[in-house]
């Protein structure tokens, strides 16, 4: 039920940063589909992240005709290492889908930028890092509406829930 | 442990805690299967980037895709278009008044233009027709694909456009994509049945041949300025030839040496000078221009179709 859910709600993400937001350039340099991903990671875990990532990666490959696979293996990365972030420290504190987000907004503009320098497409750096400062901020202002969102859609699991195997001590 | 342990019982001890650390089979299993499954995806993308990249055995899949992803993108433009309509709206309505006395001003000027370029234009066509010349084709000579854009680009490095027509509307790559003010966009990259993309003019690998309208004589290039995706350089323009500010540049649809024609017609719109300069160790002149479109915000397009 979780990933239908988190497959929907990526879907309309990635449709409104494809359709909307990617028509005016202030937002254009941000990543709603970023932000979503990162919330549902840290809510959901590494492997959710992991499996997220490389599916809305390859739509957005997809949508854009681009090369298939580099946006898949960056929010594949990105899903993974931010899960793996929630399930062991940050869960329940305040700042962690902030510092997430823009970590890995910066990760992701330079790893994006990495891969299209290592397959020998122009990879301009000065564009990239003078971009960089306005989707910070666009994402981290995104990260409070969208996390309050993605966490009210996808509730903490019970205590019950979460413990898949009991082992009596003593 | 008790205090007075002996080695035996320390030793057995030791074997007693190692046999419980490895009773986690769940903890252990799931860091498996958790790297297995991120290294399996990772490997994944690695090989889809590489079969993208080298050969074009993914684009019939890619093309499939979508055309099943672009009815979504299609909808979601039309629920937003009405929002994007009303913010214009209430941004023309603020400038409109300051804007309102310049273009009164700028009508009467283009009235009395108008006229004048009536009148070259006709001279034009019989002395054409008089000396039977043979030009580069002109705009008119080709059909036109109007077309919806479906993603603008959606990042810096990102200078590529989609758009909602294909080969089933008789584009083919290379084809010419202006703006419906008649701008020159890009030209077509790769296409599938029913989408396309356009590598726009701001892209690092794209570069035009290009005249100035007032000053014909000078030839140059037009590329994307560096340090700027929205600012083009007019290249290769010899300090000789004069070329001022305000002027307006276009395609100069060269015929090239026999097999290598340009293949933009002559007379596309590029922009407007905004800067022109000399400097000692540039056998060229430094000029910057002012793209016609804004490339960063394109709802619909033009594809220019050549006689086939």
């Amino acid at each position: 039920m979780d990933g239908l859910k988190a497959a929907v709600i990526l879907f309309v993400a990635a449709l409104l940063q494809l359709s909307v937001l990617g028509q005016y350039a202030p937002f254009r340099t941000g990543s709603l589909v970023l932000v979503v991903l990162l919330a549902l990671a840290l809510l959901r875990g590494s492997v959710f992240g992991a499996v997220a990532g490389f599916g809305i990666g390859l739509l957005l490959d997809t949508a854009t005709l681009g090369t298939l696979g580099i946006t898949s293996l960056l929010l594949t990365v990105a899903g993974f290492w931010i899960g793996r972030y929630g399930e062991t420290t940050a869960r329940d504190r305040f700042h962690a889908p902030y510092l997430s987000v823009a970590v890995v907004t910066v990760l992701f503009a330079f790893g994006q930028l990495v891969l299209q320098f290592v397959l020998g497409e122009p990879a301009p750096a000065g564009l990239v890092a003078h971009g960089l400062p306005v989707a910070l901020v666009f994402n981290l202002v995104l990260t409070l509406p969208v996390y309050a969102l993605v966490r009210r859609l996808f509730p903490a699991p019970e205590i019950g829930d979460r413990v898949r195997e009991v082992r009596l001590l003593g | 442990m008790p205090r007075n342990r002996t080695v035996r019982l320390a030793v057995l001890g030791s074997s007693v805690q190692k046999a419980a650390a490895s009773g986690y089979p769940s903890n252990r299993s799931s860091a498996l299967r958790r790297r297995l499954i991120v290294g399996g995806l990772v490997l994944a993308s690695l090989v889809l980037i590489t079969v993208s990249f080298r050969s074009s055995a993914l684009d019939g899949v890619q093309g499939t895709a979508a055309d099943a992803v672009r009815p979504f993108e299609i909808a979601a433009n039309r629920v937003a278009r009405p929002f994007r309509d009303a913010a214009g709206w209430a941004h023309g309505l603020v400038k409109a008044k300051s804007e309102n006395a310049k273009y009164r001003r700028e009508i009467a000027a283009l009235q009395q233009q108008n006229l004048l370029d009536e009148q070259a234009i006709q001279e034009n066509v019989q002395l054409q027709q008089q000396t039977h010349f043979q030009g580069p084709p002109s705009v008119k000579a080709f059909g036109r694909v109007g077309t919806q854009v479906l993603t603008n680009p959606q990042n810096a490095i990102d200078q590529t456009v989609t758009i909602a027509a294909g080969s089933a509307s008789g584009l083919a790559a290379d084809d010419v994509v202006v703006a419906p003010n008649g701008a020159l966009v890009g030209t077509i990259d790769k296409v599938w049945s029913h989408v396309a993309r356009v590598v726009l003019l701001t892209d690092e690998e794209s570069s035009v041949t290009a005249t100035d309208l007032t000053s014909p004589s000078a030839v140059g290039e037009v590329h994307v300025g560096s340090g700027s995706d929205s600012e083009l350089v007019f290249d290769r323009v010899p300090k000789s030839e004069y070329v001022g500010v305000g002027d307006t540049i276009i395609t100069s649809g060269n015929l090239g040496k026999g097999s290598l024609p340009s293949m933009y017609p002559r007379g596309v719109l590029v922009g407007t000078v905004t800067s022109e300069s000399d400097t000692d160790v540039n056998p060229f002149k430094t000029i910057q221009v002012q793209p016609a479109v804004n490339f960063s915000s394109l709802q619909t397009v033009i594809v220019l179709v050549p006689p086939r």
